[in-house]
């Protein structure tokens, strides 16, 4: 360990900090003092300790240059510095950088949203904050870790965190999402630890590169060349489908959906999911390239059925965050449709895989369009639930004579879903199946277009209820109607910016896409 | 053949599972035919119905409360436990290790004192 090493981790110890920081302000924070000060300060110091990680993420990506990786050498340099204990564990690349960007980005927005529903909870503000913020710093670890283990270690700091704050509510349902997906969670990280043993025992590596280079040398021949393998990386993509929400490993969706507290939901739906990935990405293109023909078929059908069983099933719900859960396993199968695409054959002989980098730049570009979108309706359906006190769609009923405001971002937040310009995720569906009609792929772009026309039908019929709905003769009260705070607005607003802002001028998230993608090195 | 001897591996483990049905399952078959013929008695009483416990006379039910506070002296216990664990080989070598080792402590420690003082203002240190 180095002094160049504390530097390379340095985003991840400030955003650790920033939640150990939060913790300790709670313990000495005055309970609630004059005015509900005191406690009430607490996200304020969250959202302002997110701009350490920010910042050093900063400095490390104009620090970056034309190098691939801040992480140096392993041989003792002229200097005399100790070798850096990272090699092989980590990658600090743009690859890296960007998931930083995207993952401080939305914990920022969903502390903002949260400081009007922690009053909802009279315990355990502190605590709430910096799990957030814990389960962020395995986030961004999880897009940074090259070998398996620490990508275990990052995949469960960001599993376990998010599992307390489902059940923070004390309540049944909330209770039962906390349990649900920790115990689904455990169950996916055994299935995944024991194809981490495979791939270990058959290529004697840990490490993604030489991983790499042992699948290259095995060579083809069969499925996968190799039944350890096959079995090892089929236990892997299991493990990250839990954490991506694809189907078959969907099964904890919904309820955890519709039981946990809204924001950490959408933290779970953006960030979580980026996480999943990224890390599937920088597994799959640098350690099994060379298989990436065999991996891309299981990738083209765990795609088609997310988003089939996601649009199909979602048509059924009346209850609008479970209605968002299936929501999102269908996104997964777009997402996943990028990542199929990313492998095509070259002209020559249709043996060899190609890295068509054009795939995983759509799924990164789709992860940031995403991420705006549902952090937009999702901070909605918060403030919504807490003035018409229910989460059925019903209950949103005339809607727009109410509230007009979060009417109206709720539905640009719909449409957005569907894919309709001007918002970004119209440019990151016509950019995925773009990629996957160039890969030759077209008929998972034509499932995939068939399931965004089913998936219109649901999200119009949400506006249709909104807007058209006759409403109640008599308000529900909410709970929190007397709680005003101009925090949640402004995080609504800045994710529904971002959202039009990557369907209006999709060019600046699109360059930072491709310059992530090809940090990967493939 | 690669695969014939993958497979042939899992026969063994084939034959145990098999062995490990057939045992139990035949030993109950065994005393239920032999109720059936009358060479096993049958004599229910209510001492034979008792819950087995170590020998002991089981008293009270088992939907019982027990106090759960003690879990959270032990997960204390645990901190301070693992604090000594690498203090102790860390005091021994504090000579001949470097300036580098105090400052590692110290952030080890200061570490741990987070989870201290968490535990002491949530006042778990309290009982009653």
């Amino acid at each position: 360990m180095n002094a160049h090493d504390l530097y390379v981790v340095s985003p991840y110890l400030a955003m650790a900090g920033a939640a150990a920081l939060v913790i300790i302000l709670d313990l000495f924070l005055p309970v609630s003092g004059r005015g509900g000060r005191g406690r009430g300060l607490l996200p304020y110091a969250a959202f302002l300790l997110l701009a350490g990680p920010f910042v050093l993420s900063l400095i490390q990506f104009y620090d970056l240059g034309d190098a691939a990786n801040l992480v140096r050498g392993g041989d003792a340099g002229s200097d005399g510095a100790e070798a850096s204990i990272l090699l092989g564990s980590l990658s600090v690349d743009r690859f890296a950088l960007f998931f930083n960007f995207l993952v401080t980005g939305a914990a920022a927005l969903v502390v903002l949203a949260s400081t009007e529903y922690v009053r909802l909870m009279p315990r355990f503000q502190g605590e709430y904050f910096g799990l957030l913020l814990f389960s962020a710093t395995g986030m961004m670890l999880l897009a940074a870790a090259t070998e398996l283990i620490t990508i275990y270690v990052a995949l469960e700091l960001t599993t376990l965190p998010l599992a307390a704050l489902g059940a923070f509510l004390l309540n049944g349902r909330s209770s039962e999402a906390g349990i649900k997906f920790l115990i689904i969670g455990a169950i996916s990280s055994a299935l995944m630890l024991y194809g981490m043993a495979l791939v270990f025992g058959f290529t004697g590596s840990t490490q993604l590169s030489d991983i790499s280079s042992a699948v290259a040398r095995a060579g083809g021949g069969g499925a996968f060349g190799n039944y350890a393998l096959l079995v090892g990386l089929v236990l892997l993509v299991a493990g990250f489908g839990f954490k991506i929400s694809a189907a078959p490993f969907q099964m904890w969706v919904p309820d955890v959906y519709e039981g946990a507290p809204t924001p950490v939901v959408a933290f779970l739906s953006v960030a979580s999911k980026a996480a999943g990935f990224a890390v599937l990405l920088r597994v799959m293109f640098t350690g099994f390239f060379d298989v990436s023909l065999d991996w891309a078929v299981l990738m083209a059908a765990l795609a088609a059925a997310s988003m089939t069983i996601g649009n199909v099933v979602a048509i059924a719900q009346s209850n609008i965050r479970r209605l968002f859960g299936y929501s999102t396993i269908a996104h997964a199968g777009y997402l996943l449709v990028g990542v199929a695409a990313g492998v095509g054959t070259a002209q020559s002989g249709p043996e060899t895989p190609v890295f068509a980098s054009i795939g995983p730049d759509s799924v990164l570009f789709y992860l940031g369009a995403y991420t705006a979108a549902n952090l937009t309706a999702f901070f909605a359906i918060a403030a919504i639930g807490q003035r018409v006190g229910g989460d059925r769609i019903s209950d949103y009923a005339g809607l727009v004579t109410r509230s007009p405001g979060l009417a109206i971002i709720l539905a640009l937040a719909l449409i957005a879903l569907i894919g309709v310009p001007p918002t970004g995720i119209f440019i990151a569906k016509l950019y995925v199946f773009t990629a996957a009609v160039d890969s030759g792929l077209a008929w998972l772009a034509i499932v995939g277009v068939v399931n965004s026309a089913v998936s219109a039908y649901y999200y119009v019929r949400i506006i249709r209820v909104m807007f058209l709905g006759q409403p109640p003769a008599i308000y529900q009260d909410g709970g929190a109607r007397s709680a005003r705070s101009a925090a949640p607005w402004a995080a609504m607003g800045l994710a529904a910016a971002a959202l039009v802002f990557m369907g209006v001028a999709p060019g600046f998230v699109m360059g930072a896409a491709g310059a992530a993608v090809r940090a990967l090195g493939v | 053949m690669f695969l014939d001897d993958y497979f042939r591996q899992y026969g063994l483990v084939a034959i145990f599972c098999v062995v490990a049905v057939a045992v139990p399952v035949s030993m109950m078959l065994m005393s239920w035919g032999m109720s059936r013929v009358g060479l096993r008695p049958r004599a229910p009483s209510a001492v034979k119905a008792e819950t087995y416990e170590c020998g002991m006379e089981a008293i009270g039910g088992k939907w019982n409360l027990f106090n759960f506070r003690y879990y959270m002296f032990a997960i204390l216990f645990v901190i301070f436990d693992v604090e000594v664990i690498f203090l102790y080989p860390w005091a021994t070598k504090f000579l001949s290790l470097e300036l580098f080792a105090l400052i590692e402590m110290a952030v080890f420690v200061g570490i741990l004192l987070i989870g201290w003082a968490y535990a002491w203002r949530k006042r778990d240190l309290e009982w009653g």
